[in-house]
């Protein structure tokens, strides 16, 4: 039998599968509408990859994570990003999760633990999401934003607290006159989610070392501006996207385990 | 300016939901007796506000911490306006046009959503129009200020009952003729006299209230809880609108009783007690029916809320009823959560943490109220060194449209699991 990890999340689905040896095969789909489908579309590329078709054992977490029928458990995602950057960073002892839709601080402890956490869904600023509609206003793809970032001289003034506010903020900028240079533009878009990272970190409190997961994580402008607010820099695993259902896949193996015993 | 009642006020509607309420719990074979009290504690409060109109009696509204048993002694027909809005919200579900009538009074949605609501009741004829307004800063500065828009929409006359922050003996006798003031306006206002041996009948029960709250707070610290999930609540009512009430002493020696065999029998309040929670400020109210099915679902219990329960030392003394009732403002469980925030009153949380042994809090952070928000940080900080994880609840206290069942289901459940990972 094969320990499985499901992450739902709004915008993509991760599966994890993992044997003895620790991490067989991983997969990466867009979420459809239904969060049983994509949890279907995800586990079988992941099984493919891996060259299994045999019994499975299916924990899930993220927000789709209750739909999966055929979960076994489905687990806090708090808890499965605390399991998965323990196991890829077993130094880490905050992680800063910037998901589609959240932002999520786990501080956890020696043993791979929650110990505090605490989480921002009320608005889209300062996600994955929020950044993909700034990226979209400013006709870049993210890699052309993160290039971009690192040539600011200066960062535009862009409010934190809401979405809406920002994105018109933004259009101000691009239609001043002169216009605002976009790299200031983008550098400025980068400190507002910081800020709003910020608030929740101070909130759970910063505990060396710090790792960052999540999609938005890959973005190297916005982490770079981030390690400069902490004060020092931050991990990131080769995967960032992966922590959650890696923290699945292992919580899936322990209960086998317990289960076996 | 004086607004006339363009609906029906909502008192007979929950009053029939008290009523419902009793004769449920009477039907219930496991009912206890303290909950039939409290019950018929509600419908004679809604029956008293009723009625009062058509008895010719005097109606004073008053907000929250308002020291209402002069008003008792006065034989002044209370009516706790936060309480009361509440009350719609709680039995009647009733919340979005009493918010959207507050809106229209100019109370943005950034403003405590029991003021707004409060003055849109008041504003729409939701709660009877009452003779006078009463309100005072011992809460917080929203309250302080609400008084005068109260007085417009009503048309009614008002007082501001000034209390200061500090307890000196000059702070003391200040309020002492505050207290004075307000007994000689309400007497002009009214017709009617103080009676000074009722107002010392009222502290008797009053002290004797008080030394019941410690007693029942003692025999919630056994594991299991002897008392229910969200019963606090009640606790805390009785306390708003019927202090020094010869049935309130009824209830709470009824309830006392009632604890104690359970704790000599060693029986807790839920089926399976797993979590043991200390709850910083007030639970969203159209919640309350949620919370306590979750909490039976999940074990969890609300083992202390040193904001609402922890009242603060001393006695009060029926031969000197108005200084008690100044000295009871300053004793209130509730007085440690508003103004300066003080080292020893962070430090009672933490001990209240020890004492109850808690797993974690629950600090419900309302969205419109300053000074709640204002504090995570200070009890976040001081109960994580003594290795208690506190969960932010962002909501709102009346207003669903903030944080939904689903929402806090989901955050609630999340930290059970963070609290299962810590064993």
């Amino acid at each position: 039998m094969r320990a499985v990890g499901l992450d739902i999340g709004s915008l993509s689905t991760k599966a994890v599968v993992m044997g003895g040896d620790g991490i067989l095969s991983s997969a990466v789909v867009l979420s459809s509408d239904s969060a049983e489908s994509s949890a279907k579309a995800a586990l079988q590329q992941a099984m493919a990859k891996a060259s299994q078709d045999g019994e499975i054992y299916v924990v899930s977490t993220g927000a789709g994570g209750k739909s999966v029928s055929f979960s076994r458990q489905n687990k806090a995602i708090t808890t499965c990003l605390a399991r998965g950057i323990h196991y890829l960073l077993p130094e880490a002892r905050t992680v800063i999760d910037m998901g589609a839709e959240s932002i999520t601080v786990v501080r956890i402890n020696e043993r791979g633990r929650v110990s505090d956490y605490g989480n921002q869904d009320k608005c889209a600023a300062g996600t994955g999401i929020f950044l993909q509609q700034m990226a979209k206003l400013l006709r870049l793809s993210m890699e052309e934003m993160a290039v971009v970032s690192t040539k600011a001289k200066a960062r535009a003034e862009i409010t934190g607290t809401c979405a809406v506010f920002a994105e018109s903020e933004v259009i101000s900028h691009i239609h001043r006159d002169p216009p605002t240079p976009v790299e200031d533009i983008v550098a400025g878009i980068y400190i507002s989610m910081v800020h709003r990272i910020m608030s929740q970190l101070q909130r759970v409190g910063v505990k060396k070392e710090v790792a960052v997961t999540g999609g938005v994580a890959a973005n190297r402008g916005l982490v770079s501006i981030l390690e400069e607010e902490i004060g020092h820099t931050v991990l990131i695993p080769p995967t960032p996207e992966l922590a959650g259902a890696i923290g699945a896949a292992l919580i899936a193996k322990e209960n086998m385990i317990q289960g076996a015993s | 300016m004086t607004t006339t009642a363009k609906t029906p006020d909502r008192i007979d509607a929950i009053l029939r939901a008290c009523r419902l309420m009793l004769r449920m719990n009477r039907a219930r074979p496991d009912a206890r007796k303290s909950e039939v009290l409290y019950y018929e504690m509600l419908i004679d409060y809604c029956t008293q506000l009723a009625t009062a109109r058509q008895q010719g009696r005097f109606v004073a509204a008053h907000t929250v911490f308002f020291p209402c048993e002069v008003l008792y002694a006065m034989d002044i027909v209370p009516m706790h306006t936060e309480t009361t809005s509440w009350m719609t919200a709680l039995f009647l579900g009733q919340y979005a046009d009493l918010l959207a009538a507050g809106a229209e009074q100019g109370l943005s949605s950034e403003i405590c959503s029991p003021h707004r609501g409060l003055a849109g009741a008041l504003s729409i004829g939701a709660l009877p129009r009452p003779d006078a307004v009463l309100w005072s800063n011992m809460v917080c500065d929203n309250t302080a200020k609400c008084g005068e828009l109260l007085m417009k929409i009503t048309g009614s006359p008002g007082f501001f009952l000034d209390r200061p922050f500090q307890r000196s003996d000059e702070e003391m006798k200040y309020f002492v003729e505050e207290l004075r003031d307000m007994v000689a306006f309400l007497e002009a206002q009214s017709g009617l006299k103080m009676d000074w041996g009722k107002l010392s009948e009222t502290v008797r029960h009053m002290d004797e209230q008080i030394e019941l709250f410690r007693e029942i707070n003692r025999l919630r610290e056994a594991v299991p809880s002897p008392f229910h999930p969200q019963g606090f609540l009640e606790l805390v009512t009785v306390d708003y609108l019927f202090p020094g009430r010869p049935k309130a002493t009824e209830y709470l020696q009824t309830l006392r009783d009632e604890l104690a065999t359970a704790v000599a029998e060693h029986r807790g309040a839920v089926p399976k007690e797993r979590y043991r929670l200390m709850t910083l400020f007030m639970p969203p109210m159209y919640l309350i029916g949620f919370l306590e099915k979750l909490s039976r679902e999940y074990g969890a219990v609300s083992a202390t809320e040193p904001f609402f329960c922890n009242w603060g030392e001393g006695r009060l003394d029926p031969a000197k009823p108005l200084e008690s009732v100044a000295q009871k403002s300053y004793m209130l469980p509730e007085s440690h959560m508003f103004g300066p925030m003080s080292e020893k009153a962070i430090g009672e949380i933490v001990e209240s943490a020890r004492r109850y042994e808690v797993d974690g809090a629950i600090y419900y952070a309302d969205v419109g109220c300053r000074h709640t928000c204002a504090t995570i940080k200070l009890f976040k900080d001081a109960l994580s060194e003594i290795d208690v994880p506190v969960l932010t609840v962002d909501c709102d206290v009346v207003d669903p449209t903030v944080t939904s069942e689903g929402e806090v289901r989901e955050k609630l459940e999340r930290f059970f699991e963070l609290l299962d990972d810590r064993r």
